[in-house]
């Protein structure tokens, strides 16, 4: 027994340098390649820069414009806000249906893996130009089967009703990542699980909720936290496909900020307006991670009792 | 203890990464291996245009001994491109350019150049280019080619019309006219097709030809872009959306174009290869006038410029010249129409049938200046302007052209 | 195990509605990359070309040094998912298997680091790489991946944290040094994730064409998403040869997941028992 405590206190020892040096290539990267670009990023928030030519200072003015005089920045801020609203929850249901379904042992699951993970492969720049091509309401494809059965179809990419709905569908088509991530971690549960809870006559929705919900939900966190981020960023779409149209109802937040950048040349405002939306999706990824201590069970913290009935063999 | 190993992997690690990138500046910076002098050249084309410009650039180098010019190819990401290069001070020597007055405090300006060169020299070119590539009264760009635009017509549906194809000088109620004859909803043709999204930059031209312009020489836009005349010019094009005779299209209109189901649209010499590539057989025609009015068209010009920052502008200067001559504009024929009058004449393009068409709108073109080259913020201008030409064009809003270019000067 | 028979309808029915989604604009890129660029175009739309145009294929191939584009791509991508592998797994574990002070403000501002608005930050980057010396070389996009990339880390500190922790603390006892612990015991429980890293890496590195275009310049430096993108001029779209290059592009990162799904299915359930 006392050898035991000896070798634990020499190991809490080295404990102490040793947790950084695993992380320290992190450090490493970030201290040489992103503290760097932010800090002057947020210094040229504070600069009129146009650029072409040199900088000069102007104090909180980019900051006062953006809030008091430049109607485009609310809203921008509410569609994007509205499409994540809309996309993070759809995709996430989605990624995990489909998670689902290719974890079933049933033949030809190889071959529907691999056509729900085809998509994710595409490059962007054929993807904008694949939905343009379904899309387009006079002579796209689209339109032109519903006709054949019938049906006027909407135009997609003209009516900003639409647009959005039109954007959500072109970006879900890239689901197969996070479908990935989700069946890695589903086939990741022990089998023992589920044979336990089939004698103890649990049916497939209650083995869903009690066995494969609890064990994944790290995985939902990583994907809910990650696909706000990309929804609240989404920027190559709107640009390559709408451009931020019809009428700018898919001006994302995103195109705001490039467009500020590199078509207005205000490189300055950019930066203030992008410092913004940095602080905003900080703190809600701090929310989610707070609120997440409450529905997120990580095995190497779980309570005692929890312990004994989801401890592996 | 093992952890020593550990540690010293990790520091292996690290140093093999440092030292990989300490040991590399050699490729980068201004002079060639050999001594040369290196000339970044950037520019936006794409596909076969990219490939005739990297012949005639092995040519360059190999006639000039002490320089090396290296092609850059951006495609439609060129702004992006350049614009984080100026950012950081390094942008390309030599650039393709048309936006002169966005870019203009990074380009070098090239009187002093041109004026060495004689007057013969700059008067070979045609005068109304040289507008063009300038900003704030300074040359900045040599002409490198031009488009003006024109109404494509697809020979086939005038024929299955039968309709006669349109002639110079007709009018836009000609134009209407035909499109309406050759409209048909069951079969889906279009007699007409122009963009519900137009750039300002371009549609400009339809109020010149009715005898405004969006802003005075001062830039206000009160007064000018909400006059009657453009008011009507508005009207007009609402006018043929609404009654089925257009269509107004989500991009420029030249994938409706190639579809084979419109029969007319307006757009640059950039139509001439890809509508033939997708076997359209079309004809060219002037710009119908307007009622009191004229035919008249914008130029969208491209021009070759040097970086402000570059470090040989002489010799970039050399390069210019070269991009510019006789034999490198009758190279580009296929491309790009040439912008000197001795090759126009030599090459007898005023005699074809399609070419002679863009050079006599050219002709008839001059003396216009674009709201982009007086407005002082321009981008942002052009921003709210296309806003509110989709706000009148979008099928579903058509907003009353008056109202909506009264509330877009404010 | 036995599944109802219902349960089955419900399943497939839902594969197939799914796939239509996900196959049908897929088949059209094949279709299109078949046909001449009038069948293209033409309305009403030619569902199948009438010739099959595989020259497309070749013509496309030939019209810019593709072969070039695909060593570039190639060494990019093996480089970076090398780097990935290595620096998240060790950062990762670090985050997920240990207590220290700031772990939590650490990872918080790693996880800043996916926010940062890729715009504005991109032109001091560029500096920062042309003060290096790096421009018009593959060094921008490779080395920074060997120090991880927040994404990752976090998604392999999630599969960490689903370990118990009596794992290391029994290896501990026995007198196992945190190196051999986290190499030992932990790679081989990592198997999965970090195929899936792989898989996703190859994916994203593969397709990147903002960074490339930023940071290379000369087309000897291309990779092929670049070459892809060169296809799409302001005014001119080369319809065809973006269908057939998109659709060569896709085959290396396909064989790599068909590869790749294997070890996800059989790494975890082999490794934790």
């Amino acid at each position: 027994m006392q050898n035991i405590s000896k070798k634990r206190t020499s190991y809490q020892l080295i404990n102490k340098k040793v947790p950084y040096l695993f992380i320290l290539p992190w450090i490493i990267g970030f201290l040489v390649f992103t503290l760097g670009p932010l800090i002057f990023s947020l210094i040229m928030s504070f600069f009129n820069w146009p650029i072409t030519s040199e900088p000069t200072f102007v104090g909180i003015e980019n900051y006062k414009t953006m809030f008091t005089q430049d109607p485009q920045f609310y809203k921008s801020i509410i569609i994007t806000f509205k499409f994540a609203a809309i996309f993070v929850p759809l995709n996430l249901a989605i990624a995990l249906i489909l998670a689902l379904l290719i974890t079933q042992p049933l033949k030809g699951m190889k071959f529907f893996r691999t056509i729900f993970y085809l998509p994710a492969v595409v490059s962007g720049v054929a993807i904008s130009i694949i939905w343009g091509w379904i899309f387009n309401s006079e002579y796209g494809i689209l339109n032109y089967i519903l006709s054949l059965i019938g049906v006027e179809g909407p135009m997609w990419l003209v009516d900003p009703k639409w647009a959005i709905f039109t954007i959500v569908i072109a970006s879900a088509w890239g689901v197969g990542i996070m479908m990935l991530i989700f069946y890695t971690n589903i086939k990741g549960i022990p089998t023992e699980l589920y044979e336990a809870a089939a004698i103890d006559g649990a049916g497939p929705l209650r083995q869903f909720f009690s066995i494969t919900i609890p064990s994944i939900t790290p995985t939902i966190l990583f994907n809910v936290i990650t696909s706000v981020i990309g929804a609240l960023q989404q920027l190559a779409l709107v640009l390559l496909l709408t451009g931020g149209g019809p009428l700018k109802s898919t001006y994302f937040y995103g195109l705001y900020v490039y467009n500020n950048a590199f078509k207005h040349h205000q490189l300055g405002y950019a930066s203030a307006n992008a410092w913004f939306m940095f602080i905003v999706v900080l703190l809600l990824t701090m929310v989610i991670f707070k609120t997440s201590s409450t529905w997120v069970f990580y095995e190497n913290e779980v309570k005692k009792e929890g312990k004994k009935g989801r401890r592996k063999k | 203890m093992k952890l020593v190993k550990f540690k010293a992997i990790l520091v292996l690690f690290i140093a093999a990464i440092l030292l990989l990138a300490g040991c590399s500046s050699s490729s980068s910076g201004d002079k060639t291996s050999d001594g040369k002098v290196k000339l970044r050249f950037a520019t936006w084309d794409v596909g076969d245009d990219v490939s005739l410009q990297q012949d005639m650039i092995d040519k360059f180098n190999e006639a000039n001994e002490n320089i090396e010019v290296v092609l850059e190819a951006y495609g439609s990401e060129y702004d992006t491109k350049i614009t984080a290069g100026m950012g950081a001070k390094d942008a390309p020597d030599i650039m393709y350019m048309w936006n002169y007055p966005q870019y203009k405090d990074a380009l070098e300006p090239l009187d002093s150049y041109i004026e060495k060169e004689g007057a013969e020299y700059k008067d070979n070119f045609y005068e109304t280019l040289w507008n063009y590539n300038s900003a704030d009264g300074q040359i900045l760009g040599l002409p490198v080619g031009y488009t003006t635009h024109v109404v494509y017509y697809n020979k086939a549906i005038f024929d299955e019309a039968g309709v006669d194809y349109p002639k110079s000088g007709w009018t836009w109620e000609d134009l209407q006219e035909t499109a309406k004859k050759i409209s048909n909803k069951d079969s889906k043709v279009s007699g007409f097709a122009f963009s519900g999204k137009p750039d300002p930059y371009d549609f400009e031209m339809f109020l010149w030809g009715n005898n405004t312009s969006y802003v005075d020489k001062d830039g206000n836009l009160n007064g000018n872009l909400n006059s009657k005349q453009s008011v009507e010019v508005f009207e007009m094009f609402q006018n043929m959306a609404k009654d089925g005779s257009a269509i107004p299209t989500e991009g420029s209109g030249s994938q409706e174009m190639k579809s084979g189901k419109v029969a007319m649209f307006v757009y640059g010499a950039w139509g001439l290869t890809p509508l033939k590539e997708a076997g359209i057989d079309y004809g060219v025609v002037e710009l119908p006038s307007f009622k009191g009015g004229k035919s008249v068209s914008i130029l969208s010009s491209s021009g070759v410029s040097i970086s402000k920052n570059s470090e040989h502008k002489e010799e970039a200067f050399e390069f210019l010249k070269f991009w510019t001559n006789e034999e490198a504009n009758k190279e580009r024929i296929g491309f790009e129409l040439p912008v000197l009058k001795s090759v126009v004449e030599s090459e007898q393009l005023e005699q074809d049938p399609v070419k002679s068409v863009f050079y006599s709108m050219l002709e008839k073109s001059d003396g216009y200046t674009p709201a982009s080259f007086i407005v002082e913020d321009w981008s942002k201008v052009s921003e709210n302007l296309t806003q509110t030409f989709e706000s009148i064009f979008n099928p579903s809003t058509l907003q009353n052209p008056k109202e909506a270019l009264d509330s877009a000067v404010e | 195990m036995k599944m109802p028979k219902g349960f089955k309808i419900i399943t497939f029915s839902l594969l197939g509605l799914f796939s239509l989604y996900f196959i049908s604009p897929f088949v059209w890129v094949v279709l299109s990359a078949l046909k001449t660029e009038t069948e293209v175009f033409s309305y009403p739309p030619k569902i199948f070309p009438e010739v099959l145009q595989w020259k497309n294929f070749v013509d496309a191939w030939n019209s810019q040094p593709f072969g070039v584009y695909l060593k570039n791509s190639v060494i990019v991508t093996v480089l970076t998912t090398i780097g990935q592998l290595l620096s998240c797994s060790l950062v990762a574990y670090g985050f997920a298997r240990y207590n220290f002070k700031y772990k939590n403000a650490l990872f918080i501002l790693m996880l800043a680091t996916m926010m940062i608005p890729w715009d504005v930050t991109m032109i001091p980057l560029y500096m920062e790489f042309n003060m290096l010396g790096w421009i018009n070389t593959l060094k921008p996009l490779v080395i920074p991946a060997f120090f991880g990339s927040a994404y990752y880390i976090f998604l392999l500190r999630q599969f960490l944290m689903s370990i118990p922790k009596d794992l290391e603390n029994a290896a501990r006892i026995d007198g196992a040094n945190e190196f051999q612990i986290f190499f030992k015991i932990f790679v081989p429980i990592m198997k999965a994730p970090l195929i899936l890293i792989a898989v996703l890496n190859i994916l994203s590195v593969w397709n990147d064409y903002l960074g490339p275009l930023i940071y290379l310049q000369d087309q000897s430096k291309y990779t092929l998403a670049l070459g892809l993108a060169a296809f799409k001029g302001v005014h001119d779209l080369q319809i065809l040869p973006i269908m057939s290059i998109t659709l060569v592009m896709i085959i290396p990162p396909v064989v790599i997941f068909l590869i790749a799904q294997k070890y996800i299915v059989d790494g975890i359930s082999g490794s934790v028992k």
